[in-house]
């Protein structure tokens, strides 16, 4: 009596049921970026992503997420990055935001004390609504101002020491030093304390994404239309 | 445009014009998004329960934006104070004080913060770091986590993947310790509010059908992205004092061992004949004027069958509904099976609360600015024209738009004073069993309870299990809807108590016992603005649109329709949420939006209609700007 044969559908373009099982890399790994206004969140995404770097791009509205595929362990990981999409701006990032990140980068501009003041807000944000699961990442940027830092190097690691397990790094996006290295220790330990297969299961086991994710070949960059700066 | 509060049809609307290109502020005085919509940790909802048990008086309400008001404009004043609950009542049916000083547990293992010399590791030096090195590991060791422990004399520990354990490496997090076949543990009220994270507790019960205005718009919009979902996994009836299953699709029906063969048969051949009822109308033509239960008792079908199909399948009502209303639920029910699953419904992970908020992220991801903790003050017309072109918010500041959306509950007395308002009891339970043991302790059920009385209404029980991430472990978070006659005690806690073992007391009846017990509940009534007409709210100019609060219904058709209708009024031409481009393509930059600047803003005006060419264009160009 039920329309079709009573199977859910597998993998459809539109509703289909994800199952996991079906794709080549499973669900992907879900990592969020937070921190305040202009601390360079995107930048260290796109520079880690599509290895680009715009000067000019002051606020940058529009970026969902981005998504990769790393090889660690032997293993191909498909990792999604996603973007604040602007919310930060007025503090009002969704609480949704944190749900089912499994690495949290938080970052904070070296040379711009208040934006690592503002460190604990975020971290009441974390405890309120992330995984207690969810693998920890600071991350001082902009490392190519010295000149201008106001942040020494040892005040974000004795803020980092405060949450067990949480990772600490100084990076640039601009100069690309330690980006990938950032995403990938943050990868690592993800799998370390989880190993893919669990997530895998854990994510296919009863829970529907009523999308596939988009199809992006794991070899080739993301098409870049044209140049992006303004 | 400018939108106020964020509820479900408001975040919907947002999420669309921000989508086709237009300036979107998106503004909402709590601290929280959805409104009425929303869903809260166990701490947050006791906080919600205080503020809306107080009657806080906000007579010196301060009326400095007059001043801003030219002279050839008028004021449209707002409401500061929300009034759509009412009849808060909360009962916790444990001992209460043992809570005392218990805090929430959060996502992070604490390390004393004042200092304390207590556990070990916690002052690792910085020097084990190298400094070449770049990405230097925290400290290894676990110290003890600082979260107050309640003395387990209550027999029961703590859940083994607490928030409190600092997790270890190489240990796989969440394996489930304990075998499904025993007794409920023992749940008391001190673990509820320290474990208060994993609770995401709606203020609205709904499910989404899994053919439905909602589910559709999700997945066409892509917004779909952002929320996970599980399947309803029982329909439940309650018949004769018992709770059943009810078996819906085809397998179901077969592997039944409630129905005889003679029932199964005649279920199949009913229900076969509902999925396309309209092609045989000689069955049910004769029967027009009566009512759907009238029509059903001259289908061969045992009282049984006639209950499930009634009360469970349909959901209508016995008294009011008619032949063609029941057919046309029976048959919506059917379409929707095993699109996903086994039963008609989806519920979203983490609760119905992610939804409003899934919309306004589309929204920010096309621009849209959101501020939550910004209350609006007034509406200012333009005398000459009876447009509003701005509001004026907690600031002072003014924020000119062409479009405004208001939500309900925003809106003075006196726009309201022609308004007449339905109401919703709801009630919230935390409970230690399902209604319906079986072997497997994870399932999400839907439940309808006919009227106890006559006049009144059905009651819709929704039971999600802890794998939903609405309650912690263990427990199982009910939610009772339906529309009001009285307070929503008075009209639910017979159904609760039918239902439920709500004695405290350890000696009870047998029957009783087989009861799942209630930890925790809470009553309260929420106003349904649902079907008000737009134009009896009185004074409102023809650019400032109204959207309603929740409406009792189960799906979620109601905020979707008047989203779009809404939409369609403002921009006619525009396609309503299309699908999102490939979002690593959706990078652009735009002049910067500033509310904060005094005085008339350009800013927060809408785009010309020119924006029409660009959403409708390829997914590469679709949304990229200035460059």
């Amino acid at each position: 009596m039920e329309p079709g044969s009573g199977l859910p559908q597998r993998r459809a373009g539109g509703g289909g049921l994800d199952l996991g099982a079906g794709s080549a890399a499973g669900s992907p790994l879900q990592v969020i970026i937070i921190g305040s206004r202009g601390v360079g969140k995107t930048s260290l995404m796109e520079r880690f992503t599509d290895d680009t770097f715009c000067e000019a791009c002051k606020s940058t509205v529009g970026v969902d997420f981005k998504i990769k595929t790393v090889e660690l362990r032997g293993k191909k990981i498909r990792l999604q990055i996603w973007d604040t999409a602007g919310q930060e701006r007025f503090n009002s990032i969704t609480s949704a935001y944190y749900r089912s990140a499994k690495g949290i980068i938080l970052v904070y501009d070296i040379t711009k004390k208040e934006t690592f003041d503002d460190l604990p807000k975020w971290m009441k944000m974390i405890d309120k609504y992330a995984s207690e699961d969810a693998e920890l990442l600071l991350v001082g940027n902009k490392l190519d101002c010295e000149v201008d830092r106001e942040i020494t190097r040892q005040q974000g690691e004795k803020f980092a020491q405060q949450i067990t397990g949480m990772r600490f790094c100084e990076a640039s996006a601009k100069d690309n030093f330690n980006v990938d290295e950032i995403f990938l220790k943050l990868v690592d330990d993800i799998l370390k304390k989880m190993p893919l297969d669990v997530i895998r299961n854990e994510l296919s086991n009863s829970i529907l994404s009523l999308q596939p994710e988009p199809e992006i070949p794991p070899e080739l960059p993301p098409p870049r239309p044209h140049v992006r700066c303004c | 445009m400018a939108c106020v509060i964020s509820g479900l049809p408001e975040s919907i609307i947002a999420a669309a014009c921000a989508r086709s290109g237009q300036r979107v502020l998106h503004v909402d005085s709590r601290n929280y998004y959805g409104g009425n919509w929303a869903s809260f940790s166990f701490s947050g909802l006791l906080s919600w329960i205080k503020e809306n048990q107080q009657n806080t008086d906000l007579s010196d309400e301060c009326e400095d934006w007059r001043k801003l008001i030219l002279e050839n404009e008028e004021a449209i004043p707002l409401s500061s104070k929300d009034k759509t609950i009412q009849h808060v009542e909360d009962f916790c049916f444990d001992d209460q004080d043992s809570a005392e000083g218990v805090e929430e547990a959060g996502a992070l293992p604490k390390l004393p913060v004042f200092g304390a010399p207590a556990a070990k590791g916690v002052s690792v030096g910085s020097e084990e770091s190298p400094a070449e090195e770049g990405v230097s590991p925290g400290s290894e060791e676990s110290p003890a986590a600082e979260i107050p422990v309640p003395e387990s004399a209550d027999g029961t520990s703590p859940s083994t993947d607490s928030a409190e354990s600092a997790p270890e490496p190489g240990t796989t997090e969440a394996a489930p310790s304990e075998s499904a076949a025993q007794e409920p543990k023992k749940i008391t009220y001190s673990q509820i509010v320290r474990e208060g994270r994993r609770f995401n507790i709606d203020l609205v019960s709904k499910l989404l059908y899994s053919r439905g205005l909602l589910i559709d718009l999700l997945i066409k919009s892509n917004v779909s992205r952002y929320a996970e979902f599980k399947n309803a996994t029982r329909v439940l009836a309650f018949r004769e004092g018992k709770v059943e299953q009810v078996p819906c699709s085809r397998a179901d029906v077969f592997n039944s061992r409630q129905l005889t063969m003679v029932e199964k048969r005649m279920l199949m051949k009913f229900l076969t004949f509902c999925l396309d009822y309209e092609q045989h109308p000689e069955e049910y033509q004769d029967y027009e004027s009566s009512t759907f239960a009238q029509f059903l008792q001259t289908r061969k079908l045992t009282p049984s069958l006639q209950h499930f199909i009634l009360h469970s399948i349909a959901m209508v009502s016995e008294t009011e509904s008619s032949t063609l209303e029941g057919l046309q639920a029976t048959k919506k029910f059917l379409q929707c099976l095993g699109r996903y699953g086994n039963t008609p419904f989806l519920f979203p992970l983490y609760g119905q609360g992610e939804i409003p908020q899934c919309f306004c992220r589309l929204c920010a991801v096309f621009g849209g600015i959101y501020c939550l903790r910004h209350s609006v003050r007034c509406l200012v017309l333009d005398t000459a024209s009876g447009r509003c072109k701005a509001i004026v918010d907690q600031f002072g500041q003014r924020i000119s738009a062409k479009y405004f959306i208001v939500e309900d509950s925003y809106l003075s007395e006196s726009t309201c004073t022609n308004v007449c308002y339905r109401q919703i009891s709801r009630a919230v339970l935390i409970t230690d069993q399902s209604v319906l043991n079986t072997d497997s302790e994870q399932q999400v059920s839907i439940l309808t309870v006919p009227p106890l009385e006559s006049g009144k209404a059905a009651v819709c029980v929704i039971e999600l299990c802890s794998s939903t991430m609405t309650c912690m472990k263990d427990t199982y978070l009910v939610h009772l809807t339906c529309p009001s006659t009285k307070t929503a005690r008075e009209d639910l806690e017979p159904v609760v108590q039918k239902l439920f073992n709500l004695n405290t007391e350890k000696e009870t009846e047998n029957e009783e016992l087989e009861k799942p017990k209630v930890l925790w509940a809470v009553y309260f009534n929420m106003r349904d603005s649902s079907g008000v007409e737009k134009n009896s709210y009185a004074g409102l100019p023809s650019n400032v649109y109204v959207c309603s609060g929740p409406d009792p219904a189960l799906g979620n058709d109601c905020a979707v329709k008047q989203a779009e209708t809404i939409f369609r009024e403002m921009f006619p031409t525009e396609e309503f949420c299309p699908p999102a481009p490939n979002p690593e393509d959706i990078i652009y930059d735009e002049d910067e939006v500033e509310p904060e600047e005094s005085g008339l803003s350009n800013s927060a005006e809408t785009k010309p209609e020119s924006s029409a060419e660009e959403s409708s264009s390829g997914a590469d160009a679709a949304v990229t700007k200035e460059e």
